[in-house]
């Protein structure tokens, strides 16, 4: 339970990780995939993006709005990054039959040998019995150095689309986005000054946010440049 | 763990509420990422039917069951959250109730009735064939210990192939009207059409066979949906090869080897796609040419595809291999430029959408590996014209597959070009820039440059140029000679395929 809290503590944000609060701007891919992957008629997806792209927010998104109800749509996301190691057919064995499969970071297991047939007959059993699926990794298919080409095949067959890293004046109104979210005001000030001072990357500027949100709860204070500065130490 | 007692029994309403309590719960205390794949996937039930003993071989009423969709993810649960869920049980109001995690009944064979309730799969004895290492493999967990409540379960009923209904997993989107029709898969239409008209004719087995997707799939489910809009009570099933692998192991695991055979030997039509995943699997070959055997005595028709043909199937006995070309043997090739406009307007028909021959061109002219590529490439396209509300003109389709295209045009340089004819034909690059006109060098120098005017946009002085600087009539020589063998010369037709392939994949 202990241990729960810990991790917990880790990635609270993400755990209101929807499609209400995901940040996309119109005429941005992230906004496309946003509409993409709310439609729940299309049956594959690929979705590839660098680090900080909201990759995983997208994904995190999609299952919430699945599994609204209890026992609802069922939904399966899988890590790939954490179950590479695993036996492939033992991993995605009869996950055909859940109405949606998430799978995350597929350049993980991409090149893999042992991944290359389950992960094809996988593709074949969800086209059969008509499971959603999407799938999400850093780069297109064609750099992913897949090994069978009927998978490979399979990967272009539907609808994929690139995520560009967020521009700084985007990566400020996400972060003032998603502050607001969590009830703190974080003025232009505040918000290029971490925007300066801290890697521009989205994960990386949440988990300062997510700081900042502990502390200034905490403490009662307001997210001032002087109480910001203090907390991060920059 | 065995909450004793059994006396306070929850019902499915309570349960639904208890649930609910627990993976809100769960969900507050986990990172959303593991609740996502551990938790958000199980379902609760009630189960009183299932009968567990302890250790000691006492009864225990077992209450409610936690269904995860596999055995993976069952293992896991039971593991790393069993303990914590059980503990939610109880604070939630539950009462004394036991608390199991079991794996969703796998999909039922084809030939077997699903007979035991969802959630109650027995974990079969292995056998030592195709597939069971990997099922036997470790799942990287450190191993279990005893678990104190053992499962008893009934044998699940194998139920004669008469007894239920039968699952011919044919796309009926999959017919012969949506099937565009090219040069590249005239012959194959052709026989496929003869199939349906003449099953267990003299095209029997009717073997088709070419690269990752140009259609074989379509026209095995063609050839079947015409079989069964003909003689609806037609027994036609089509299953992945991959499938007939895990039906038979199932079928050894369950003792149920016999009902396999009378299954797959009393349907009127087979068709098994991709068959060169057979290789290596000894005894489903063993198995299947047996089936193989049975049927063509009986005159029943099979379709089978594969990526290659029969004699080039690596890993597959060689008798399977003579059976296969007893009947007709065909080509699927890459689908040529008009082709594959007709396909995009077709897909684009079939979705209700307007696209323009112009359009449908741009496309064409850019993905020539194969017809799901195109499809892939025209779903995008439509997605973001659906997204964005606007009409599709080549802006929206450069847009949409701005990645793509960037791709292909760093694939298609001249060098890149010049480098893949090279390593083709096993020359220098030296030798293909130099001034030697012996025909081992200057066809496929001729070649080169045609796939450069062909694959890029360069104009002929700079091809010329970019070849040992040779003038642009050279050039225009070398792209004219080309299409003319390339209708006489059935190596010159074959290599130049090859390339194109090669060079847009």
């Amino acid at each position: 339970m202990n241990e729960f809290q810990q991790l917990s503590l880790a990635i609270k944000l993400d755990n209101q990780a929807t499609f209400d609060n995901f940040y996309a701007p119109t005429g941005t891919p992230q906004h496309l995939a946003k509409m993409l992957l709310q439609d729940e008629g299309k049956q594959y997806a690929y979705v590839c993006g660098s680090s900080g792209t909201g990759l995983s927010h997208l994904m995190q998104a999609v299952c919430q709005q699945h599994s609204t109800g209890l026992n609802n749509g069922a939904a399966v996301y899988l890590p790939l990054k954490e179950l590479c190691d695993y036996p492939a057919g033992q991993v995605l064995e009869g996950l055909e039959s859940s109405d949606l499969v998430c799978l995350d970071d597929l350049d993980q297991v991409a090149g893999r040998e042992e991944w290359q047939a389950p992960l094809f007959n996988f593709f074949n059993r969800c086209s059969e019995s008509g499971t959603r699926l999407l799938i999400t990794a850093h780069t297109l298919p064609d750099y992913l150095e897949v090994l069978l080409d009927d998978l490979l095949s399979r990967l272009k067959s539907g609808i994929s689309l690139q995520l560009m890293d967020y521009k700084d004046a985007d990566l400020r109104r996400l972060l003032q986005h998603r502050a607001s979210g969590l009830g703190l005001y974080l003025s232009d000030e505040v918000a290029r000054f971490l925007l300066h001072r801290l890697p521009r990357n989205s994960h990386l500027l949440m988990d300062a946010l997510e700081k900042l949100d502990a502390v200034s709860l905490r403490e009662q204070r307001r997210l001032t440049l002087p109480f910001v500065k203090t907390v991060l130490g920059i | 763990m065995n909450l004793t007692g059994g006396e306070q029994l929850i019902d499915e309403s309570a349960l639904e509420g208890v649930w609910a309590d627990c993976t809100k719960q769960l969900s507050d205390e986990l990172p959303a990422q593991q609740f996502n794949t551990w938790i958000r996937p199980l379902r609760a039930q009630l189960f009183d039917a299932y009968v567990d003993v302890d250790l000691n071989g006492a009864g225990v009423p077992q209450r409610v069951q936690l269904v995860a969709p596999n055995r993976f993810i069952e293992d896991w649960v039971q593991n790393k959250f069993l303990t914590r869920i059980e503990q939610l049980f109880v604070q939630f109001g539950a009462g004394q109730c036991t608390v199991a995690v079991v794996s969703q009944s796998e999909k039922a064979p084809v030939f077997k009735a699903s007979a035991a309730p969802k959630g109650n799969t027995a974990r079969p004895v292995l056998n030592s064939v195709e597939s069971v290492a990997e099922q036997q493999s470790s799942s990287g967990f450190a191993p279990q210990e005893t678990p104190v409540i053992q499962r008893i379960q009934a044998p699940a009923i194998i139920t004669s192939a008469a007894e239920h209904s039968l699952k011919s997993n044919l796309n009926s989107a999959f017919t012969f009207d949506s099937f565009v029709e090219g040069k590249s898969n005239q012959l194959a239409l052709a026989a496929a059409q003869q199939v349906a008209e003449n099953p267990g004719g003299s095209y029997n087995p009717l073997f088709i066979y070419g690269g990752v997707g140009l259609g074989k799939t379509h026209l095995m489910h063609a050839v079947g949906n015409a079989l069964r809009m003909r003689k609806p009570d037609a027994k036609i099933v089509y299953l992945h090869s991959e499938r007939f692998v895990a039906d038979m192991v199932k079928a050894l695991q369950l003792k149920a080897i016999d009902e396999f055979k009378q299954f797959y030997r009393s349907v009127d039509a087979l068709l098994i796609d991709d068959i060169q995943f057979f290789a290596g699997k000894e005894r489903s070959q063993e198995e299947f040419f047996h089936t193989y055997n049975a049927l063509l005595e009986r005159g029943q028709q099979m379709i089978l595809t594969c990526d290659r043909y029969p004699k080039e199937i690596n890993g597959v006995e060689e008798r399977l291999k003579s059976r296969f070309g007893w009947g007709l043997t065909v080509a699927v090739e890459p689908p040529e430029l008009e082709t594959r406009v007709a396909i995009l307007i077709n897909k684009a028909e079939q979705a209700g959408i307007e696209l323009s021959r112009d359009a449908a061109f741009f496309i064409a002219q850019r993905i020539r590996s194969n017809v799901r590529e195109l499809e892939g490439a025209l779903k995008r396209v439509m997605a973001h014209a659906q997204f964005s509300g606007r009409v599709i003109d080549i802006d929206l389709i450069r847009e949409s597959l701005k990645d793509l295209l960037a791709l292909q045009d760093k694939l298609v340089t001249i060098d890149n070009i010049q480098r893949v004819v090279a390593d083709y034909y096993k020359l220098k690059m030296s030798d293909l820039l130099s001034k030697r006109r012996s025909r081992s060098v200057a066809r496929p120098r001729q070649i080169a440059m045609a796939l450069a005017k062909d694959l890029t946009n360069y104009s002929l002085p700079e091809i010329g140029e970019s070849f040992g600087g040779r003038d642009h009539t050279t050039v225009l020589h070398a792209c004219r000679k080309v299409k003319e063998l390339e209708a006489t010369d059935r190596d010159v037709e074959r290599d130049l395929k090859n390339l194109y392939r090669t060079l847009s994949n």
